[in-house]
């Protein structure tokens, strides 16, 4: 493909239109963005960003694509901020108007559109920049802005929209899995439940008025079917009243894609699933091992819809396995999981939902040899899988996230010098599957579910 | 130079001020009457208005997040920051007449001292390295506005001078102005006319900004 950026691409030709004029809608577009009503959303952290950075570049001390790509500039976080930027101060503010030179604002043209759009998917929004900018700069947030910007004029990942909140909507799943077959991988799963551990268990499906509803990302039914299945046997295990649900019901996938690109397409898939949610009447809406769908319910979801329009309870499978296991509701055996277990914190359970300790507890009970990986928590590094990029492969694309955020992921794992990761989010588990192959390390990895199941005593 | 000398030394002071308190006054409302924006808050942050302060105040005084992840650029930044606060000490002092005067005039002789180093070794740290890459001209004339601020002050003796300076201060304060006799501050008062007019409008506001990133964003808002 055409080089409009670095090596790669993570948006095709056809979605750039290149030969087409897109500046004039593009500032139009941007305008809008910043106009504090239209974009109530984020307006303030989006003004804040742009208008006080003090180019001090401790961001770029901390931001996995900077420190890996060997400190490559057009990596630096504050450069890229400021590619957006100097458009803002050129068409928007005054100083930038009268003296661009001065003020470092300068005109957009079509080929800096380009390298724009490509270089806002360098960067997972994993805002670790942001957890140690002086002045709580938000570079991620710049990124994610600029998302919706070329978003609103017609410029997203087809993973993401076409393949991804569109077909979500249409057919109950970012997967495309219609009920029948959804219903087909269900009862395998049993089988594979009494194949593995010698007992039948009935996974229910669509069951109403349940007091809690499992959403996965649908992706796990396919990819990670262990996660599913460890989630099966621990409901069943606490003897709890619960169910999945099929795309007959609506939306059957925790997946809001609308996450990493746009607040509109955001809503819609969010009030589409809380439809789905209200209709079954349950009482809780679990979020399964899934980041960003938890950001979205746990956090996002807050402000955008009336306490009314929502009722229920909103809670992490990792909150409630915690919960379980401290009441002694599920009993655990920690002999069962001997090998040695490490945890990778992901960004949006971590930094960005504040789930530290209840993977920790959960893990330490359910594992003989718990060891940390370095650095953890606040300061984890993103995988790589984060804001779409664990589902984007094309133009050599998984190869930047090797080069880059997998290079410092692997190192990590092979420090901590164990044999299983535990994760808690699809998309790292996507990444971490790629990460694993691409160097050859001697471990795998797990959902937390998984682990968890395999420690059940009954 | 009589008429230049009464512009600078009594009609610019009250535009200046004026300038800069209603820029001020515009841009913190600019971002007070931001709607409440969806959750974006990081975590771990701290939950009660004590541990709110603390952070807050250890971030000021120390710069802890320099010294943590960026520590080339520690030392000369405290060094300025610290110039700074002590310059604000050394006004208050000596228009409140509340200490020594000679106490007053060590506080601004080393107030200016230390922005003005800080200043410099940051202009000079900014040439160099990843640094130059971000910084575009205002970058340098920022740091070299509070340099020439506090040089100027060193060199015309205006942060020594503590009597003059105040009477002309008070002078100000009491709306009775008075041209002060040594024209060399008229230079330095020159400078600080302009560092008022600029400050709300340039990114040395940030001191401002922070309270909303911190509080609004980063450590989330009450419901
Ligand atoms: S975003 Fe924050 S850390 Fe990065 S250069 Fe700007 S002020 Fe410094
Ligand atoms: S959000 Fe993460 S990937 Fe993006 S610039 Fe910041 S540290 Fe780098």
């Amino acid at each position: 493909m055409r080089k409009v950026f670095d090596d790669y691409r993570a948006l095709s030709d056809e979605m750039l239109r290149s030969n087409e004029v897109r500046v004039p809608h593009f500032l139009d577009a941007m305008k809008k963005s910043l106009d504090r009503r239209s974009n109530w959303t984020f307006w303030l952290p989006y003004v804040l960003s742009l208008d006080v950075c003090m180019k001090c570049g401790t961001c770029a001390e901390v931001c996995p694509v900077y420190i890996s790509s060997g400190r490559k500039e057009i990596y630096h976080p504050a450069v890229r901020s400021e590619l957006i930027r100097k458009v803002y101060r050129r068409y928007f503010t005054w100083p930038g108007r009268l003296f661009p030179g001065l003020v470092g604002a300068e005109d957009l043209t079509e080929d800096k559109l380009d390298a724009l759009a490509e270089s806002i998917y360098r960067c997972t929004v994993c805002r670790r920049c942001a957890y140690v900018c002086p002045l709580a700069i938000d570079n991620g947030l710049i990124v994610r802005e600029a998302r919706k910007i070329f978003d609103a004029i017609g410029i997203a990942p087809d993973e993401l929209k076409e393949k991804g909140t569109r077909k979500q909507l249409e057919m109950g799943n970012a997967t495309g899995t219609p009920t029948a077959a959804f219903l087909d991988i269900i009862e395998f799963l049993e089988e594979e439940i009494e194949d593995q551990r010698g007992y039948k268990i009935k996974i229910p499906v669509d069951k109403k008025g349940a007091e809690y509803l499992v959403m996965h990302n649908a992706g796990d039914y396919l990819a990670f079917a262990e996660t599913v299945m460890g989630a099966a046997e621990i409901f069943h295990a606490a003897g709890v009243d619960w169910t999945l649900n099929s795309p007959d019901t609506g939306i059957n996938d925790a997946v809001n894609y609308g996450v990493f690109f746009s607040d509109i397409e955001f809503t819609e898939v969010l009030k589409a699933q809380i439809k789905t949610i209200v209709n079954l009447g349950v009482k809780t809406l679990v979020v399964g091992e899934c980041g960003h769908a938890f950001e979205a319910f746990k956090y996002l979801m807050l402000r955008l819809i009336p306490p009314s329009e929502r009722p229920f309870e909103v809670k992490s499978i990792l909150e409630l396995i915690d919960e379980w296991i401290r009441e002694g509701r599920i009993k655990v055996d920690p002999e069962k999981n001997p090998e040695p277990v490490t945890y990778h914190d992901s960004c949006k359970l971590g930094r960005l939902g504040g789930l530290y300790e209840e993977p920790r507890r959960i893990l330490k009970a359910c594992c003989k040899d718990f060891r940390e990986m370095e650095p953890n928590r606040e300061m984890s590094y993103c995988c790589g899988g984060g804001s779409g990029f664990a589902i984007m492969t094309k133009g050599d694309f998984l190869k930047f996230r090797m080069e880059t955020y997998g290079k410092i992921k692997a190192e990590q794992l092979k420090a901590t010098g164990a044999s299983i990761v535990a994760l808690a989010c699809s998309n790292c588990k996507g990444q971490f599957r790629e990460i694993i192959n691409y160097y050859k390390l001697p471990l795998r990895f797990a959902g937390i579910s998984e682990l968890v199941a395999n420690a059940l005593v009954r | 130079m009589e008429g230049i000398g009464y512009v600078i030394g009594v009609v610019l002071p009250y535009a200046a001020v004026g300038v800069c308190l209603a820029g001020s006054l515009y841009k913190i409302s600019f971002w007070a009457r931001a709607p409440k924006h969806l959750h974006w808050e990081l975590f771990p942050y701290p939950r009660t208005t004590a541990g709110k302060l603390e952070e807050m105040v250890v971030e000021v005084l120390t710069l802890r997040s320099l010294y943590t992840y960026n520590r080339r650029l520690w030392l000369p930044s405290l060094l300025m920051h610290w110039g700074i606060y002590l310059l604000a000490l050394w006004l208050l002092v000596l228009v409140t007449g509340l200490l020594s005067a000679g106490f007053a005039g060590m506080l601004g002789t080393l107030g200016g001292i230390l922005a003005g180093a800080g200043s410099l070794w940051l202009i000079f740290r900014r040439t160099g390295g990843d640094l130059r890459q971000l910084s575009s001209p205002v970058e340098y004339l920022n740091l070299l506005l509070i340099f020439l601020l506090s040089f100027g002050g060193l060199i015309t003796g205006f942060l020594g001078s503590t009597a003059e300076v105040r009477e002309y201060l008070l002078g100000i304060l009491t709306f009775s102005p008075r041209v002060p006799t040594n024209p060399l501050f008229l230079w330095e008062i020159l400078l600080g006319e302009l560092f008022l007019i600029y400050l709300p409008f340039g990114r040395m506001f940030h001191f401002a900004a922070k309270y909303f990133s911190y509080h609004r964003v980063k450590w989330g808002e009450a419901d």
